[in-house]
């Protein structure tokens, strides 16, 4: 009995360790699978229209014959949408159809004294259009059908008057009968309610379409052009259909999600079948295409990132690793050397590895304190350079944090390679430095190149350390060592928690961290790559 | 003979020069090899340099701030105010923070991680084993900014429409990828010490007929033991520094969870009030000196935790080598 419950609880403690390690791997997965997806969707997704005209205007890149060709489609059927809202408007808004009433009344006056029409029959005129001025702008304020038809009907006895034949008064006839024509469905009680609600439907439309092309171009380049991006778009569409509204159905209950057709707002009016319309059409109007954006990671960006690609970040994190490893490459292996070589110093050695294994647990965020206290304020200033953080400050700070990974990595290299080949060396004659630099570090290379891959790894990846000596989140390229940088990494956090507006943009924040880890992960594998040839190499095989 | 002549074209040279060094020659051989010993030297004692430049720079802009406020009130108060026009600097919550989700991950990772450190040395076979290497250290090798965009942009929502919680960065969240951070370190350095256990004890265990279970749990873990200690050290260093994911899931609410044990609060960390704090001060004043301040508590308290590592790491290297 006692056996069979020690066999159990080694079963169990196995398929523990077991499942402990697909845990592992599953974490892995899990972390990996959502950005890199994600982020692969930046470069490789359905672009519609909006987006090669975006590309057009701010990257200057695309066939403009075929974009014209497209627009032309494109426009022709968006221009029922644009229509049928501007008529809309007009007649649910009293005070622009009164004003445009007063216009025509006025410019029927100047008519008439430009014609020169006499005495009586001027008089008569200017009172009669002033008379109908008056009823249709009581008509048009006025939420009551009834009154409206009477009205209107009274204007239009006025229409076979001969001396309004030809005149610019017509207009006013014209309007007073589009008027009552279109009316008809819409209750006017509800104008302000109208207007709201279509205030909303075309902020969407906006972000769906693209701005109106009747109106001037919005200032925001955000607002110049609608969805880019097929995903984007059925978002917003289905903004546009749906409505959401966060309600409390019973008291002390939380608020829930009650979600209406937008098209209930405009029930009965000529508004209510254009979503069905846009719905059926919005392939004709966006026209969308499988697009391979891969300038993706080399075109700036808009503002927030809301348009464009991580060239910048890029760029500044190449430039801020190469100046790092500048830095850490001679140190580094220098201090390895030291160390593998001349180990008849124990008291010292004992010294550096102990300042190595502490420069390796010191938090990323003390490089950054040190790096503000010591290369910003401090050192760059003594020589005469700007005291603000820049290039040379983040990739100094960068180069202290990696130092002990490239020192370790180098000393194991040098370490690792066989001491007969040493010994050859000595024997043949060739001084120490002579068998260093021409036998152990060729020897060595391998090992001490996995080692710069690694803190290349990870001074790319770092951001705690430059948030104050040199990142910044948006800004013009670097021109010298003495201007701060955009990094993948610190670009990584200000576009998942810094920027509002990179929320509305999924894809360029998974699409940066994606960026990011694709980096650094290509750099480790290399690196793991690397260490499995050296090791089957020492093995002999 | 064309054969002949090029025979003796290619004849080296004879070298006429004494083999006794001459006495300038034997001092500049002196020479070089001191300077050239020297300046190697020099460079590796950079290392050295940049930790004492870090610990004097760090007290240098830190210690003021303890000289004109005294500890009293950064240790035991828990208001932070340090704009406010009668300015407060309570740190007690913040350090709290910081050892509530350090500690709240440990007791998440370190299970996992013993369990797959036996795994890789006890268990499997070498070649699964180099199979699962890379993955620890892939986990290992995603920059912490990431984690922290997973933390805020996945994991966050995900726990806000789980367990109806008022909000997704708190505690748990920063705690659950403090945990995944840490367990590449403690993995590592663990099954270098259970692996570094002599096949004698094993066998001997064996030999007396226990189980496999058995043998791990009562001989190869206690033996191993001071690498493993070593290793939730190391692990608890890196969860206790690390700044991007703590800001940017933690919550950074100046508070001290309570009932103590409730992980869905937010808190706020040492590291994270530095990043968060340090754009928004001027220099030299005392909120800025505030934060060097805590970048000493910190950076002592990673020393220690250093130093301690180094002890068990030490011990664990003569025990294994006793064998």
């Amino acid at each position: 009995m006692r056996f069979i419950i020690r066999n159990i609880t080694d079963k169990i403690f196995t398929s523990l360790t077991v499942l402990s390690v697909i845990v592992l791997v599953a974490i892995l997965a899990v972390i990996l699978t959502p950005i890199l997806w994600k982020g692969f969707s930046a470069v490789v997704f359905t672009g519609t229209i909006e987006f090669r005209k975006m590309q057009l205007d701010l990257f200057n890149r695309g066939d403009i014959d075929r974009l014209n060709n497209e627009n032309t489609s494109s426009q022709s059927c968006r221009k029922k949408i644009y229509d049928t809202i501007d008529r809309f408007k007009q007649n649910i808004d009293a005070e622009t159809l009164c004003d445009r009433i007063a216009r025509i009344y006025r410019n029927f006056g100047k008519e008439l004294q430009r014609k020169d029409v006499q005495g009586a029959e001027y008089q008569r005129l200017r009172s009669l259009s002033r008379e109908i001025r008056d009823k249709l702008e009581t008509t048009f304020s006025s939420g009551d059908k009834k009154v409206i038809d009477e009205n209107i009907k009274d204007v239009l006895k006025y229409k076979t008057d001969i001396g309004f034949k030809d005149t610019s008064a017509m207009e006013l006839f014209a309007l007073a009968e589009d008027f009552a024509a279109d009316i008809k469905n819409i209750d006017l009680a509800k104008r302000q309610e109208y207007a709201d609600a279509l205030k909303d439907f075309e902020n969407i439309l906006t972000k769906l379409l693209g701005d109106n092309p009747s109106l001037p171009v919005p200032a925001l380049k955000m607002d110049r052009y609608g969805a880019t991006r097929l995903d984007i778009a059925q978002k917003n569409l289905y903004k546009l259909l749906w409505l959401e509204k966060w309600q409390q159905t019973s008291p002390g209950k939380p608020m829930a999600k009650i979600i209406t057709p937008r098209a209930e707002l405009f029930a009965g009016t000529e508004i209510g079948p254009l979503f069905d319309y846009i719905r059926d059409n919005l392939d004709e109007m966006l026209i969308p295409k499988r697009t391979f954006y891969w300038q993706y990671l080399i075109d700036g960006s808009t503002p927030g990132h809301y348009f464009g690609g991580v060239g910048p970040e890029i760029l500044g994190t190449l430039l801020l690793t190469l100046a790092a490893m500048v830095f850490v490459f001679p140190i580094g292996i220098i201090s390895a050397a030291y160390l593998a070589e001349c180990s008849s110093d124990k008291f010292v050695i004992k010294i550096i590895r102990m300042a190595i294994n502490t420069l390796a647990g010191v938090p990323s965020i003390v490089f950054g304190l040190f790096g503000l206290a010591f290369f910003v304020l401090y050192l760059v200033p003594l020589f005469g350079g700007p005291s603000k953080p820049c290039i040379l400050t983040a990739a100094m700070t960068l180069a202290a944090l990696t130092l002990p990974v490239m020192i370790r990595a180098s000393e194991e290299a040098i370490r690792s390679v066989p001491q007969s080949y040493k010994e050859a060396s000595l024997g043949l004659g060739a001084g120490k430095l002579r068998t260093f630099i021409c036998v152990i570090l060729p020897a060595a290379l391998p090992g001490i190149l996995t080692g710069i891959i690694l803190s290349i790894s990870r001074v790319a990846g770092e951001t705690a350390p430059i948030l104050f000596t040199g990142a910044i989140a948006f800004g013009p390229t670097p021109k010298n060592a003495f201007d701060p940088t955009c990094t993948l990494s610190y670009g990584s956090y200000d576009i998942a928690v810094g920027d509002r507006l990179a929320s509305l943009v999924p894809h360029n924040q998974y699409g940066m961290v994606a960026t990011l880890i694709t980096l650094v992960f290509c750099l480790n594998i290399a690196a793991i790559i690397m260490r499995a040839k050296i090791s089957r190499k020492l093995k002999g095989h | 003979m064309e054969y002949n002549k090029v025979q003796m074209n290619t004849e080296p040279k004879a070298d006429n020069r004494s083999l006794a060094l001459t006495a300038l020659e034997d001092f500049k051989g002196f020479a070089f090899y001191h300077l050239g010993r020297f300046s190697l030297f020099a460079v590796s004692f950079s290392t050295v340099l940049i930790v004492l430049l870090i610990f004097f720079f760090v007290f240098q802009q830190g210690l003021p701030f303890f000289k004109n406020f005294g500890i009293t009130e950064f240790f035991t108060s828990k208001q932070w105010y340090p704009e406010a026009r009668k300015p407060e600097f309570g740190a007690l919550a913040i350090i709290v923070g910081s050892i509530y989700v350090t500690i709240a991950a440990l007791v998440l990772a370190v299970p996992a991680a013993i369990l797959t450190a036996v795994f890789l040395s006890e268990i499997v076979s070498h070649k699964i084993r180099n199979l699962v290497k890379p993955v620890i250290e892939l986990l290992a090798a995603i920059p912490s900014v990431a984690y922290g965009f997973f933390a805020v942009l996945v994991l966050a929502p995900f726990l806000q429409a789980e367990f109806g919680l008022s909000t997704g960065t708190n505690a748990l969240n920063a705690s659950i990828i403090l945990a995944i951070m840490a367990l590449p370190t403690i993995v590592s350095v663990a099954e270098d010490s259970i692996t570094a256990i002599g096949r004698d004890l094993r066998e001997a265990s064996y030999g007396l007929g226990a189980t496999r279970f058995e043998t791990i749990f009562f001989v190869v873990i206690p033996a191993a033991h001071s690498g493993i200690i070593a290793a939730i050290v190391l692990g608890m260093m890196r969860a206790i520094g690390e700044t991007m994911v703590v800001w940017m899931a933690s919550g950074n609410a100046n508070q001290i969870p309570s009932p103590w044990w409730d992980l869905t609060q937010s808190v706020r960390t040492m590291t994270a009030t530095i990043a968060g704090d340090m754009g928004e001060t001027a220099k030299s004043s005392p909120h800025y000196q505030s934060l060097f301040a805590i970048g000493i508590i910190l950076l002592v308290m990673t020393f220690l935790m250093n130093i301690i590592s180094e002890y068990f790491l030490a011990s664990a290297g003569k025990n294994s080598r006793k064998k």
